[in-house]
């Protein structure tokens, strides 16, 4: 079983991070404080840590640059209530994998803990395979099983990023961060959907089954299996 | 304690200060005088009984005694002394017993303790004297007392004196009145500044129109006063704006709760509710995160971190983001490039205030409409226009749509936090751009970039152009 580490100080916080991780089948440890919770990571050896940045004894950079310094690459989201991009990139700076501003939906905050847990797929692959999905990065071009698909580029780009990562939930906030380097909010909030159906159109052909699905409120999937 | 104030205040103790150093001045004054003047009149006594002693000693030797007798008769004051004695030291004639111990013959004038035949005090004065061997062997002394200067130096002295003390007193006295008029000044100060603290923005400092430095600093914080006044209003002003925005969605929220809880049936109808409740938090976030990055950027000191940036890529990078957006809206997005251009600034905010521009155009812009993106250039400058042909800003919305939370009226369902074009304007400033919002009708927003290389003096005059013709631009 997945086994995470979650150091988040306020209580109701973590206990309704702790339910809807242990709802999806992980096995939580929660610690309140930053000292506590790098004793925590050093003994029990997580496969993925949580880490709010406001501790009370230790910061939560602290004890990811203490972890860090010990050779030891647990993936880290740092979780935390400033949100500026000075803020984030330091955070990111100190070791932390990924950043999450507080507030956040949770269906977000496990999503992007499956995206730690799953690192892509190797980028000297030059061809990607998701089911029927073939991607040859160096001719740029796409198709499903023999059906050319024709893309243009930002649309490639979007596939590309997806089928490194098929079968995992991609949140809009990720896609946005990620395929299209914003570091804001749009203020169309559809900007990724009306993207997403163009893309969608293309790969999932009239009377083909669907590899693109749409989790509602939530973000996007590409399924490698029906 | 009061009185403890006053005596430690700087401008108390600065008159102290000043009095004692002249109390020293005057004495140290005194000294010299006294110095010169005793110096004179030795100076002056010693050539005159060197020319007595000259006289008498070249009469022959029998009009010495009665020389001596008409010297000393002629002295009224008594100060005069001589005293003529034979070769074994035996007294011939004079007020003088013997001859001295110490006293050099046919020396130089010096000042030697002398036997007189009539005491004149307890003790026998040094008086300045002078020996002489005569040719038949007698001993001629003449001498003469200078007590007289110490006299007249004690006159000088007290005179000097009877001027210090009052000068001293006056000194005092003036320090201690500069001192409370300071203190009563500052105490005033203080207690308007403690109004102002207390949360009275329009107290104000005295100024009075003396031209003294109390007045003149109590104009520059009056000054400072009447900035920061307007700036608190102008954030109140946000404040209230930023409540009200606030609320809308939280007020829709807490009803679909409210609503919810009472009438949901099914499950169906209550994660409908919850979704209803979720989109309205949601928006209120939306709201504050957007207000956290106006804040952040016109905070920001990230000037330092300025690079090249290409102004085409990013126009082509926000053409490309936004063509499927418009496309949907059966609106036409076209990009225009005069020439590829540099521009001092950073990347990612640069393309935030684009994309924001255009976003408001394929918003505002009726189907069938058109938005158009261009980028002109000179040596100098480079122009980025967006223009649609939607509604445009009118002559009396201008200034208000760069205010925070202003939506237009008529806007005002379409969804949209309304700071997008506060944003914009707060980018700008940070670059030393200009942002200029052209007349209606159809939508025209220019920012005015100085290229690589302009120098920056150029770009100070950073600020809003709400009223240059667009078509003259």
């Amino acid at each position: 079983m997945t086994r995470i580490l979650l150091i988040e100080d306020d209580s109701e916080t973590a206990e309704a991070i702790v339910a809807e991780l242990a709802d999806r089948g992980f096995e939580v440890q929660w610690s309140p404080d930053g000292v506590d919770g790098l004793d925590r990571a050093r003994s029990s050896g997580p496969d993925a840590m949580i880490v709010d940045r406001m501790l009370p004894g230790m910061d939560g950079l602290t004890v990811i640059e203490a972890l860090r310094k010990e050779q030891l690459r647990t993936p880290v989201l740092v979780l935390s209530a400033l949100g500026a991009v000075d803020d984030r990139v330091r955070g990111l700076r100190m070791g932390g994998d990924d950043y999450l501003t507080k507030p956040f939906a949770i269906v977000e905050l496990v999503a992007r803990i499956e995206a730690l847990l799953r690192r892509p797929i190797d980028s000297r692959e030059t061809t990607l395979h998701v089911g029927p999905l073939e991607l040859d990065l160096i001719e740029r071009t796409a198709r499903r099983n023999e059906r050319e698909i024709d893309l243009l580029p930002r649309e490639f780009r979007l596939l590309e990023y997806m089928m490194r990562r098929s079968d995992q939930l991609l949140t809009r906030a990720m896609l946005l961060e990620e395929v299209w380097n914003y570091k804001f909010v749009p203020a169309t909030t559809n900007l990724i959907d009306v993207h997403m159906g163009r893309l969608r159109h293309k790969v999932d052909g009239p009377g083909e089954p669907q590899l693109i699905h749409n989790v509602r409120g939530s973000g996007f999937i590409l399924r490698s299996r029906q | 304690m009061r009185q403890i104030q006053f005596i430690r205040s700087n401008t108390f103790l600065w008159a102290l200060a000043v009095a004692a150093a002249f109390a020293l001045f005057v004495v140290g004054l005194f000294a010299f005088i006294y110095w010169k003047l005793d110096d004179y009149l030795i100076t002056r006594s010693d050539r005159m009984i060197t020319t007595q002693i000259n006289f008498i000693a070249d009469l022959p030797s029998g009009r010495r005694v009665n020389a001596i007798s008409d010297h000393l008769a002629q002295d009224s004051r008594g100060v005069q002394y001589a005293g003529l004695f034979d070769a074994d030291g035996t007294r011939i004639a004079g007020n003088i017993d013997r001859v001295p111990r110490g006293l050099h013959l046919d020396g130089a004038v010096q000042g030697v303790r002398l036997d007189l035949i009539e005491k004149l005090a307890a003790h026998d004065p040094i008086i300045r004297s002078v020996g002489r061997r005569l040719d038949d062997g007698d001993i001629l002394v003449m001498g003469r007392n200078v007590d007289e200067t110490r006299e007249i130096s004690s006159v000088v002295g007290q005179a000097l004196a009877l001027g210090l003390l009052p000068a001293f007193c006056l000194c005092l006295l003036a320090g201690a009145w500069l001192s409370v008029r300071a203190q009563r000044r500052v105490e005033e100060v203080n207690q308007r500044v403690q109004r102002i603290v207390a949360g009275e923005l329009r107290e104000r400092l005295p100024e009075d129109s003396a031209d003294d430095p109390f007045a003149r600093l109590a104009r520059i914080v009056n000054g400072m006063l009447d900035e920061m006044e307007a700036m608190i209003n102008a954030l109140a002003g946000v404040g209230n704006d930023i409540a009200h925005d606030l609320r809308t969605p939280l007020t829709r929220a807490r009803l679909a709760l409210e609503r919810g809880r009472t009438h949901a049936a099914t499950l169906e109808q209550l994660q409908e509710v919850t979704d209803r409740a979720i989109a309205g938090i949601d928006q209120s976030l939306a709201i504050i995160t957007a207000l956290l990055r106006l804040t952040e950027i016109e905070d920001n000191r990230r000037t330092a971190g300025f690079d090249d940036v290409a102004l085409d890529e990013i126009l082509r990078e926000v053409c490309d983001v936004y063509e499927p957006i418009a496309e949907d809206k059966d609106i036409g997005l076209g990009v225009v490039i005069d020439r590829n251009v540099q521009v001092l600034g950073d990347r990612d905010l640069l393309f935030e205030a684009i994309a924001n521009l255009v976003d408001n155009a394929v918003k505002f812009t009726p189907p069938g409409g058109r938005v158009k993106l261009e980028l002109t250039s000179d040596d100098e400058t480079a122009l980025v226009r967006v223009i649609d042909s939607g509604p445009g800003i009118s002559e009396q919305e201008r200034e208000a749509v760069l205010r925070r939370f202003y939506r237009s009226d008529k806007m005002r369902n379409t969804p949209g936090v309304g700071l997008g074009l506060s944003l914009v304007a707060a980018i700008v400033k940070l670059h030393g751009f200009r942002l200029i919002v052209g007349p209606a009708p159809g939508g025209r927003i220019e920012i005015l970039a100085w290229t690589r290389g302009t120098p920056r003096a150029a770009a100070c005059g950073s600020k809003v152009l709400l009223h240059a013709n667009a078509n003259e631009m």
